[in-house]
């Protein structure tokens, strides 16, 4: 399944985890959650690390 | 008027259109929330009025933070650690729904004295994280408030 990930204006990074019960696409998803202006990527959950133990250190990239 | 079904199966004595407005209260169709047979198919005894659920979610926030189920939610935006939004599929009518919580902690930890809580996300105003559309939380340990990602968090809302 896909996230939705942008940016925190602490500079931080959201994932959005869409559920399976929702019949929205994920890009209606994006549009609804990530706040006007800030870019995001569709990624796939396998893109996301399992390892949450520097959660709050992750930060935002332009880059592919 | 009669009916009449004459011998060609020509029905005649029925006109088209509908009743009224207000000619069948909603009492009288057992619509409402609260009627009797309504209260009595949800095991809801007494005169309390009832209040649904209007969204609810289980997730697990550790690991590939996944959700389970729900209803109402188009997902969850995790945030950070023991930091979440909960996104509403269709809007809440204001701010002002109730919203209930708990979450079962990562099962590494094995002392059960230090218990996981749901609590309004708590560090900004009421209106920066209760909208119409979304709600934000944290789980953080009961006795120091520091964030944790539990296994299970479930929310629900009413109003």
């Amino acid at each position: 399944m896909n996230r939705i990930i942008f940016p925190k204006t602490d500079g931080g990074v959201s994932v959005f985890v869409p559920s399976p019960d929702c019949d929205l696409t994920i890009e209606q998803m994006a549009q609804q959650v990530v706040p006007e202006s800030t870019p995001y990527k569709i990624v796939d959950e396998s893109e996301i690390p399992s390892d949450r133990t520097f959660r709050d250190a992750w930060v935002w990239s332009d880059n592919d | 008027m009669s009916i009449t079904i004459s011998g060609d199966g020509t029905i005649t004595g029925i006109s088209s259109g509908g009743l009224n407005d207000g000619i069948i209260t909603d009492d009288e169709l057992n619509l409402s929330a609260n009627a009797s047979n309504i209260k009595t198919a949800l095991n809801a005894s007494g005169t309390a009025p009832i209040y649904a659920c209007r969204a609810w979610v289980n997730f697990n926030g550790t690991g590939t933070v996944a959700i389970r189920a729900s209803g109402n939610v188009t997902g969850i935006t995790d945030n950070g650690t023991g930091d979440y939004t909960v996104n509403f599929a269709t809007a809440m009518p204001d701010v002002d729904y109730a919203v209930t919580g708990t979450a079962m902690r990562n099962s590494t930890y094995a002392s059960d004295a230090n218990p996981v809580v749901v609590a309004l996300k708590s560090n900004t105003t009421y209106s920066d994280n209760a909208t119409t559309s979304s709600f934000s939380i944290t789980t953080h340990w009961s006795a120091d408030a520091s964030n944790q990602d539990p296994i299970a968090v479930c929310v629900a809302f009413f109003r």
